[in-house]
């Protein structure tokens, strides 16, 4: 039964840090993306299912089969780590062809696009094969991701596991792989678990997220649902959220919750049910959702909230333009650059905002 | 920058000062050197100590290893002595005669016994003694060590001693016997550094002198007069007795220690005062007491060459050939 | 064009103001050192004339004294690679309570004086010993005047020189180059044996040519337990001792020969195969 990978309740000590009651499954084909920041224990949870840490409890379950307390070797994980993690010593046939070729533990089903068997059918595959005698360190970033991936489609693999394979390359050449990345998964149609600190590679390759914390899962679900509902203030500044703001819950009617910031107040959407009154909460609104009208102009229908200020400060940021913008709390906006060149932004000029009610989100303190 | 030259100057200052001090100091306190043998070691740090407190501003160096070694330590490794003593009276005209000349005359001071040691741990200890030695020594089983016969007197001394013990059993092959028990393994270039392995119980019994038995306490055997050496009057019998070594066949020769000032030595004038005083009363007590023989007077070689003062402690050696 | 290499070697890599003052102290700080390595030795070799040479190398006894050290020392390198660099892996990936203790107590041999070190080794390996006693017993195997015994000897004095290098060859190995091995489906053993060693193997042979390097130059505790057979350095004790200053110099500097050209091969090896795997 082909029913991918599933982690149940998996806890690890390891000397201080605790790993607290990891929980997901994985369908073939789909990829996971955990989310996090240094610390957070994501390499541990790799490294767990990997077979490197022995859990405390819970279990590791590879196509139905329960790997708990089988050694690395017996596993069947394919591992990729930043940089890559070539063997240096070994040229690319030779680090392609040192693993199994066939693990006895689980049984390897058919799959018509995996190329097993052949290692030149193999190197050809990932378009390696007029590199087979060069050395690791003669090798781009992007041929030595794909003959890391050779290397662990080799040993035909029912799981992928990525460390932070992008963290030391720059952003273009980060974007490039990312892409031959998903398209190679795709294409194999082999689970994979992402472990990053970078958002963007949560977007970018995602099925699902967890956002892990200090060993425990604070929320997990479609990347887009991340993005855009994050749990609490920690979710929020991680997922990039720039304005996040502690208000008061003043009434709540129709729909509608009124959510009191300093002296102002914020008409927000209500989605899920009536929050008490007098109730402290966190908002979350992204900047891109933080409209900068010209003066003179009408309200559109949408907008809820309208709210005068002053410019505080004007940052350009290459293709985006940053504005922060002091309405009796600060807030920020982004534009796009044409747009700040013909508004003709100045710091301290009166500006007003609008920000619709459906943008903003209300969270847990 | 200007603060790397004023560093220099007082560095260089410095220097000057400490160095001064040192010069200074060198010009009131004297240092004598000696080189001795090994078996001397005990003996001559005592008598050091009393030398120092007798006469102030002065200190005593001593040290101790083969005769043969610290005698060529002298002569081709040029190493400044003021005084050498050695366990083999013949060491010093043979090496230190020349030509060149390190030394003119000498002087034998004491006189020692070869035997051999042993601890209770050792085989056969509750049986040997100075009746049925040489039989128990040759049994099988039984460790003996010694020190090399090419290197060290101690060590052609014993055979020598061996040689005349057959001749005086009337045992023949007893020497060999012994020797089976002495093999290569066993052997040491000086007879001391065989004593920790006698502690320990790798060997049972070491040929040693009985001064060194007497110092580090250890059981030895009271052997008869004509064959352990220790008798300067029967030279004659002892001169029966042979080892066949890489420097030769020597022939045996009572054990004799023997002193001599190294010509042109910086101290000159306190090494006179050592001998002195090792030849003297004072000198002759400590190696008595330190489980030697001695000889009063002192018998000296090339008599005529000797400094006035030290000729009244000696006579000359009779029949001693320079 | 003399001038300019001078330059080079001198300035690499220096910033613009001041060019070269830091390298050029360094350079003759650092060549008073080499003097003083090399001076005595070159001294000593000048101090020989061909004959005398000639003379000592035909004497079976020396020759048999060097055979006998290279023998032994090699054999010292080998026992301590056999032993030292599982020791050294273990102390590279592991954490245990006492770690600190255990890696003061590799360093102690280097501290002991050589004369303690090989009585210390007698009361061990001698003929009342607690090895020395069984092992003679059981398989017949002496330490007191024996090549085992000069062997045990040699080890003791310049094992830690195996483990300490090794280690650090341990260490600079990436941990997860092995993790992703075993992913790959190889065992712990195989993981050590094809990935790790491999690639601290310039470290490791570093270690072994050190060890064999101090194994062949020890005295002080070869002489308490081996005086017959006699190694080099016994032998040329011996020859100064019974002939003098020449002979002993003679002796010594054909030891230097051999050893000297055994060391320059063995450290060759290492880096050879460390720079062709290289391709920097």
């Amino acid at each position: 039964m082909n029913t991918g990978v599933a982690v149940e309740a998996l806890t690890v000590t390891l000397g201080a840090f605790r790993l607290d009651k990891i929980a997901f499954s994985l369908s073939r084909g789909t990829i996971l993306v955990i989310l996090g920041p240094n610390g957070s224990g994501k390499s541990v949870t790799l490294e767990t299912i990997a077979g490197f840490h022995r859990a405390d409890s819970g279990r590791v379950l590879i196509d139905g089969h329960d790997v708990t307390a089988l050694p690395p070797e017996r596993r069947n994980v394919g591992f990729v780590v930043q940089n890559f993690g070539l063997f240096p010593h070994l040229s690319v046939e030779q680090n392609i062809t040192i693993g199994r070729r066939n693990n006895g533990d689980i049984p390897v089903p058919e799959q018509a696009k995996l190329p097993r068997g052949d290692t030149a059918a193999l190197l050809g595959y990932f378009g390696v094969a007029h590199l087979a005698r060069r050395m690791p360190s003669a090798l781009s970033s992007g041929e030595k991701q794909r003959v890391a991936l050779a290397r662990a489609v080799a040993g035909a693999p029912q799981l992928f596991l990525f460390d932070e394979p992008f963290s030391a390359l720059d952003t273009q050449t980060r974007a490039g792989l990312r892409d031959e990345l998903l398209s190679f998964l795709r294409d194999l149609s082999i689970p994979a678990i992402f472990v990053t600190h970078d958002y963007s590679d949560a977007m970018a390759l995602a099925d699902a997220v967890i956002v892990l914390r200090d060993g425990t899962a604070v929320q997990s679900g479609a990347p887009s649902e991340i993005f855009r509902k994050p749990a609490n203030p920690f979710v929020a500044r991680f997922v990039g959220v720039e304005n996040v703001l502690i208000g008061r819950v003043t009434e709540y009617s129709d729909g509608i919750v009124l959510v009191a910031i300093g002296d102002r107040v914020l008409r927000v959407a209500a989605r899920c049910g009536a929050p008490s009154r007098e109730r402290e909460l966190a908002v979350a609104i992204r900047a891109e959702d933080v409209s900068i009208v010209a003066t003179g102009v009408a309200a559109s229908d949408q907008a809820a909230n309208r709210l005068s200020g002053r410019i505080a400060e004007v940052r350009p940021l290459g293709a985006l333009v940053m504005v922060t913008i002091d309405c009796g709390f600060p807030l920020k906006a982004y534009l796009l650059a044409p747009q700040a060149r013909t508004l003709r932004l100045a710091g301290g000029s009166p500006v007003v905002v609008e920000i619709s009610a459906e943008a903003i989100h209300l969270m847990r303190k | 920058m200007r603060s790397a030259p004023r560093l220099c100057c007082a560095v260089l200052a410095a220097a000057a000062g400490v160095s001064g001090i040192a010069a200074v100091r060198a010009a009131n306190s004297a240092t004598l050197t000696i080189f001795a043998a090994g078996t001397l070691a005990a003996p001559f740090r005592q008598m050091s100590a009393l030398f120092e407190a007798k006469y102030n501003d002065v200190s005593v160096q001593a040290q101790f290893g083969g005769s043969v070694k610290m005698a060529r330590q002298i002569t081709d490794l040029h190493q400044d002595a003021d005084i050498l003593a050695v366990a083999d009276y013949n060491v010093i005209p043979k090496y230190l005669f020349g030509p060149p000349a390190y030394a003119t005359w000498y002087a034998g001071f004491a006189r020692n016994a070869i035997t051999f040691v042993y601890t209770e741990k050792s085989k056969y200890a509750d049986e040997i003694n100075a009746a049925n030695w040489y039989k128990v020594l040759a049994r099988p089983g039984v460790e003996i060590g010694r020190s090399n016969p090419d290197t060290d007197p101690s060590g052609y001394q014993t055979v020598q001693m061996l040689n005349l013990a057959e001749a005086y059993y009337k045992q023949p092959g007893l020497e060999q016997s012994i020797l089976a028990n002495a093999p290569l393994a066993n052997m040491r270039d000086t007879e001391t550094s065989l004593i920790s392995a006698l502690q320990i119980g790798q060997i049972d019994y070491l040929a040693i002198y009985r001064s060194d038995a007497l110092q580090h306490r250890l059981k030895f055997i009271d052997l008869p007069a004509a064959i352990d050496l220790s008798d300067p009057a029967q030279a004659a019998t002892y001169k029966r007795g042979v080892a066949h070594t890489k420097n030769g066949d020597l022939f045996g020769a009572p054990i004799v220690y023997a002193v001599t000032t190294v010509n042109g030595a910086k101290n000159s004038g306190l090494a006179e005062k050592f001998v002195a005083f090792l030849l003297g009363s004072q000198g002759q007590t400590v190696m008595k007491d330190n489980g030697f023989g001695t000889f009063s007077p002192a018998y000296a070689v090339r008599f005529e060459a000797m400094p006035t003062a030290l000729k009244a402690l000696v006579t000359p050696w009779p029949g001693a050939s320079g | 064009m003399i001038r300019s290499a001078a330059r080079n070697l001198l300035w690499r890599g220096s910033a613009p103001s001041r060019p070269g003052a830091l390298y050029l102290v360094c350079w003759f700080l650092g060549s008073i050192l080499i003097g003083f390595f090399v001076v005595p030795l070159i001294a000593l070799v000048l101090s020989q004339t061909g004959t005398n040479l000639a003379t000592v190398a035909a004497m079976p006894d020396v020759r048999a004294s060097i055979a006998l050290s290279i023998e032994g020392a090699f054999l010292s390198a080998t026992l301590a690679a056999v032993v030292g660099v599982p020791l050294a892996y273990v102390l590279a990936r592991t954490n245990f309570p006492g770690k600190a203790a255990v890696t003061a107590l590799i360093d102690l041999p280097l501290a002991v004086p050589h004369t303690v070190a090989g009585i210390a080794l007698l009361m061990v390996f001698g003929r009342h010993g607690v090895l020395g006693e069984p092992l003679q017993a059981l398989v017949g195997l002496e330490f007191w005047g024996t090549l085992a015994g000069i062997v045990v000897a040699m080890m003791f004095v310049s094992a830690p020189f195996t483990v300490n290098a090794a280690r650090i060859g341990f260490e600079a190995v990436d941990p997860r180059l092995e993790k992703i091995a075993r992913t790959l489906g190889l065992s712990p053993w195989r993981t050590f044996l094809r990935i790790t060693l491999p690639l601290a193997r310039a470290s490791v042979m570093t270690g072994v040519t050190l060890t064999y390097a101090r194994s062949i130059s020890e005295f002080g505790a070869v002489i308490i337990l081996v005086y017959f057979p006699m190694s080099a350095p016994v032998m040329i004790y011996e020859l100064f001792l019974r002939f003098g200053l020449d002979e002993a110099a003679g002796a010594a500097v054909l030891l230097l020969a051999v050893s000297l050209s055994l060391f320059l091969l063995l450290r060759m090896l290492a880096h050879a195969n460390a720079g062709s795997r290289e391709m920097r």
